[in-house]
């Protein structure tokens, strides 16, 4: 799969969305065609239920379209915007039920089962694609806590310091790996990259 | 780069600020390019993990149920008997103007080897006592609705970033809230540019109106969404009437009572864009 981030993709991405911003539906149908996926699979990993993650894609996708118009491509990446869109639809979902139900996330719930393993629903599914694969690879180098951190910080609610408490760690040392974490990620993906 | 600002730099990426730490975040990142670029390769990475992570697929209907609830906001926001679309335009970072107008200069330099007529774009000055329309013909045309997009946003920031370039004067006032439209008759799309609106008074919004001096009839209206300040460039587009001729067109903006819920036809106080044009 070629590098799906650069600029150039960005840029027209950005086109896309100032377009949909004018209510354009043929380029929302476009960048939906581009992003349906990683979301879906994004808000899936944050649920871990089919039905549940259709309802919030859904939402990710009417506030997309409502937000279009104020997206800045100053600020971030097309791609990361839509990523933060779907990352806070997820939480706001996992907090609503966690009040109802008074239950830990699915995610959460595995991280207290597998302790050092985080990750595992990664790791059980990779298989079947390269960039999974790769991926897995990546977070296999990672030492055990810090790998825990990253997912913490990248799939949860969580935030740094309620990390920092799950962990019994300083703060910093988690933002520490946490960044580290995701620019190491980064320069493994970049070297394995086909 | 200092590890403060590292820290700042992956909590910003992944959403861990609060709205004041982002506030603040974003203001420097507009001013560093190394801030920018350490920004960008943290977005990559992220990038590349939500793309590793197990694909999955959404159903194939879910388009179709998103739209449709696309179309219950469109029909619930509009006024009735006219549609409003009036979108707060978001300046390109230069990367993104860059590349967008690279593909759009190509498209116009293909163009330009079928075509030989000169495009028009209508181009309006409103104050508040009239407006002035000007034609101006460009050296070339989007080769199709997506390049005239680009060339319009174009020269809607141009003149945005600088009134003087317009090619519309108006007389000299003391008054400061003036405003412009860019409309490309082809592809029935444009922009415009709101300049130093005061304050509305409790209870009123400002709406701008799109009126085809020929038919009389509404071709778009819409409230401006000021968003607490007082003005902004805004984009639209019209849909095209079947089997009617357009004439010209009359971009005004009146101050409209809120308590009726939306209006559908002006009656509020002409604030840009007087009667003569």
């Amino acid at each position: 799969m070629p590098v799906p981030d650069d600029n150039e993709t960005a840029a027209n991405e950005a086109f896309l969305l100032a377009r949909i911003g004018t209510g354009d539906r043929d380029s929302f149908r476009e960048l939906y065609g581009r992003y349906s996926g990683p979301l879906f699979s994004l808000a899936m990993r944050f649920v871990g239920d089919r039905g549940a993650a259709e309802e919030l894609l859904q939402d990710v996708f009417v506030k997309i379209w409502r937000g279009a118009a104020s997206y800045d491509s100053r600020k971030s990446r097309p791609f990361t915007w839509a990523v933060t869109i779907t990352r806070r639809v997820c939480i706001d979902h996992l907090r609503k039920r966690r009040r109802q139900t008074s239950l830990e996330s699915p995610f959460d719930e595995t991280l207290a089962l597998e302790g050092d393993g985080a990750g595992e629903s990664v790791r059980s599914t990779a298989e079947a694609h390269e960039d999974s694969e790769r991926l897995r690879g990546a977070l296999a180098g990672f030492p055990a806590q810090q790998r825990i951190a990253l997912e913490l910080a990248l799939f949860s609610a969580l935030t740094h310091i309620e990390i920092a408490g799950r962990l019994n760690q300083p703060v910093g040392t988690i933002k520490s790996w946490i960044r580290r974490g995701l620019l190491d990620l980064h320069d493994t993906l970049s070297k394995t990259s086909p | 780069m200092n590890p403060e600002l590292e820290d700042l730099a992956s909590r910003y990426v992944l959403d861990q600020l609060d709205s004041r730490e982002r506030a603040d975040f974003e203001a420097r990142l507009l001013g560093s390019p190394e801030l920018l670029a350490r920004v960008r390769e943290l977005e990559s990475a992220y990038a590349r993990i939500i793309r590793g992570l197990p694909q999955q697929e959404p159903p194939p209907h879910l388009l179709a149920r998103i739209e449709a609830r696309l179309s219950e906001f469109h029909e619930e926001g509009a006024p009735a008997g006219s549609v409003a679309r009036f979108t707060k335009w978001t300046f390109f970072a230069r990367w993104g103007i860059a590349a967008t107008i690279a593909v759009g200069v190509a498209t116009l330099a293909i163009q330009n080897l079928r075509r030989d007529t000169r495009p028009v774009i209508v181009v309006v000055r409103m104050d508040p006592n009239q407006s002035t329309l000007a034609e101006l013909h460009l050296g070339t045309r989007g080769a199709d609705s997506d390049a005239r997009f680009i060339q319009l946003a174009s020269l809607a920031e141009k003149y945005w970033q600088n009134p003087d370039a317009l090619p519309v004067s108006l007389p000299a006032s003391k008054r400061m809230d003036r405003a412009y439209a860019v409309f490309d008759p082809e592809s029935n799309q444009g922009f415009i540019g709101v300049q130093q609106l005061p304050t509305p008074k409790a209870g009123t919004r400002y709406y701008v109106w799109i009126v085809d001096t020929v038919t009389h009839r509404i071709r778009k209206a819409g409230i401006v969404p000021l968003d607490g300040g007082n003005g902004g460039l805004f984009s639209f587009s019209i849909a095209p009437v079947q089997g009617e001729k357009s004439g010209r067109l009359r971009f005004f903006v009146t101050a409209e009572d809120n308590a009726g819920g939306q209006s559908a036809t002006p009656h509020g106080r002409v604030v840009l864009g007087g009667k003569e044009i």
